[in-house]
């Protein structure tokens, strides 16, 4: 079911505030001078004019840290509980970046752990209305349409024209005074996300195709990897700010009481040392990427190249996170890539 | 404990318990467990899977099967102290419980195998995964030709299973051949990298090879079969990679875009030799 409405401007806010009450709505509000996505208390919260979210949404299904399994004494259970919630504000590069989440953890062995709560929430997408200052999503992966969501939000002159796909979208409308949108309406809507494209900062030059072969191909340019990640810290921000990125590590914890506990996974990143380091015993170890360049090409080779096949496109959306995280600012990946290709 | 259960079935991190059945030790690290689910299910699995085991409140590590299907009112596996959880594990004796989650990924797939010599290379702990091949091989001697076996431990004190080796030595189902890198007093054996039993008989180039062993050994190991003349099609790696999850979501074990508890841990060589990553 594709329905498109309009709503005005005034009762926009009385359609959230009426979710707020009722629902448990994530949405962007400010804190500071940047945006991060938080459960809304009133309609004033939201902040639709946000340019990116510190973190991706991807927090609302693969927590930071998550329980897998909890234990007491022999006893022990799955933990599985997801609760239902609207994520409201969501940008077309962040709805593909949850899209391909959702694929992942759903191939070969599926992971109800993020499936279940993937599955409890609706997502409601909104247009880019100011543009962050190293966002590239306006030419990255062009062949991979957002997908996967519920609605779509886009404002336009005097109120919001309010796309829904399929149910869950659907049944919000019974919040707000929503009007069936006019051509001209939906028209308007589709060329404020079109013309939003062209306005990025940073722009990659070809095709993901093209970048795909290339960037393999450059897998053994070591000297290039060495330069390009010679001021790296190994801190692993670029992956835990990317959308894209759902590394874990699984570790069991004690409580207080030291008779229960749990099995927990955690954000991981493959930038930071230990990751792909095993103890052989007897103080032996072998680190699988040990360099820091090994590490740095890594996350290259899986944003650029190593899951397109699977993916249909990149696994980088362009939300431009990584860039802003890092502080020595060698991550972004369109300046890696357009080395690359210009090489 | 307030969870919601109607998901449990569907929780691929939720282990199943097993009881120690016999707990052996070969060596100074290693302790040789052998295990019985406790709801009496058999385990199915091929030679080569692995297994996630766990204890709760010390965390799971990966470990191969280290005997045969064929064998099916129990399993073994080998732990070496090493970390947290395998010296807990370390720790238990027989009737305790210890945690599994499996099998997991791909073994070897015994049809390639069949009707061909077969050579199997074990370096140090890599006779564990590689001992559930070779038991399954001695249970169904007459479906493979014939039968080689290259064993290299550091010194004769690290060398497991025993019993095994005492059998395999007088045994004509199995041509077995040791080596240590080191000896002692006592070794009156081959001395020398694993290697250097390739002079002591005669490989067909007709031999479906299978290696298992620290890293450092493939190469090498793979430049004596190209000498032989077997194709790189039919040597088979079993290689080790961190792993957390076991179910190809976690990202650990990854070598270039192949995930080793998933698509491996066994592997043609054929399929890898392109990878930068895998050796
Ligand atoms: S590239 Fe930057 S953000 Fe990523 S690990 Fe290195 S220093 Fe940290
Ligand atoms: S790699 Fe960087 S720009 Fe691409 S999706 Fe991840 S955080 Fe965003
Ligand atoms: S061990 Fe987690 S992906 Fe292989």
């Amino acid at each position: 079911m594709m329905n498109a409405y309009f709503i005005t401007e005034k009762d926009f806010k009385n359609f959230v505030s009426a979710m707020v009450q009722s629902l448990t709505v994530i949405g962007p509000v400010a804190k500071r001078k940047k945006f991060v996505f938080a459960k809304l208390e009133s309609a004033e919260d939201l902040r639709l004019d946000y340019d990116v979210t510190l973190l991706p949404p991807k927090k609302e299904f693969f927590p930071p840290s998550q329980d897998m399994v909890r234990f007491e004494k022999d006893k022990y259970e799955g933990c599985i509980s997801p609760q239902e919630k609207i994520l409201l504000g969501v940008h077309f590069y962040d709805i593909k970046a949850i899209d391909m989440t959702d694929r992942l953890f759903r191939e070969k062995n599926e992971d109800w752990n993020y499936l279940a709560n993937r599955e409890a929430a609706t997502i409601i997408g909104s247009n880019i209305q100011t543009i962050s200052e190293r966002a590239f999503w306006g030419t990255v992966g062009k062949d991979v349409p957002p997908k996967g969501h519920d609605g779509f939000i886009t404002k336009i002159n005097g109120g919001y024209v309010y796309e829904t796909r399929g149910d869950k979208g659907e049944a919000l409308v019974k919040f707000g005074s929503f009007a069936k949108a006019t051509d001209a309406q939906v028209k308007e809507a589709r060329a404020v996300n079109e013309n939003v494209m062209g306005k990025c900062p940073e722009k990659l030059n070809r095709s993901s195709k093209e970048i795909a072969e290339k960037v393999r191909k450059a897998f053994s340019k070591e000297a290039f990897w060495e330069a390009l990640a010679e001021d790296c810290f190994s801190c692993g921000s670029c992956n835990i700010v990317c959308p894209t990125c759902y590394c874990f590590d699984v570790q069991d914890n004690w409580n207080l009481d030291q008779v229960s506990g749990a099995r927990t996974r955690y954000w991981d990143a493959c930038l930071t040392e230990d990751f792909a380091k095993v103890s052989l015993g007897g103080g032996a170890t072998e680190n699988f990427r040990e360099e820091r360049a090994e590490r740095f090409r890594h996350r290259i080779m899986r944003k650029a190249s190593y899951l397109n096949e699977k993916l249909g496109g990149p696994a980088c959306v362009g939300c431009g996170r990584c860039s802003a995280a890092c502080t020595s600012d060698i991550a972004d990946p369109v300046n890696v890539i357009n080395k690359i290709m210009e090489a | 404990m307030h969870c919601n259960c109607s998901y449990s079935d569907k929780n691929i991190f939720l282990p199943k318990e097993t009881e120690i059945l016999k707990v052996e030790q070969p060596t100074e690290l290693e302790k040789h467990f052998t295990l019985k689910m406790k709801d009496g299910a058999t385990m199915a699995f091929a030679p080569g899977q692995i297994l996630e085991v766990s204890l709760f409140g010390y965390g799971e590590i990966p470990i191969g099967f280290a005997s045969s299907p064929t064998r099916k009112d129990s399993f073994d596996i080998v732990v070496r102290s090493v970390g947290r959880v395998s010296k807990a594990i370390n720790k238990l004796e027989k009737g305790q419980s210890v945690f599994v989650r499996g099998p997991l990924g791909s073994g070897f797939d015994l049809d390639k195998l069949r009707g061909h010599d077969v050579l199997i290379i074990a370096g140090g702990i890599g006779l564990c995964p590689t001992r559930s091949l070779i038991q399954y091989i001695m249970d169904r001697r007459s479906e493979f030709k014939k039968f080689t076996l290259f064993y290299g431990a550091k010194d004769p004190s690290q060398q497991l299973f025993l019993s095994d080796l005492a059998n395999w030595r007088k045994s004509n189902d199995v041509d077995y051949y040791e080596t240590v890198d080191k000896g002692d007093e006592k070794w009156t054996g081959n001395v020398g990298v694993i290697t250097t039993l390739f002079k002591k008989t005669q490989i067909s180039p007709d031999t479906r090879a299978v290696i298992c062993g620290p890293p450092v050994m493939f190469k090498f190991v793979i430049a004596e079969l190209d000498k032989v003349g077997i194709p790189r099609s039919n040597v088979y790696v079993d290689l080790e990679r961190r792993m957390k999850c076991g179910v190809g979501k976690c990202g650990h074990c990854q070598i270039n875009d192949k995930y080793v508890c998933v698509d491996g841990p066994v592997f043609s060589y054929a399929d890898i030799e392109h990878l930068e990553e895998a050796l």
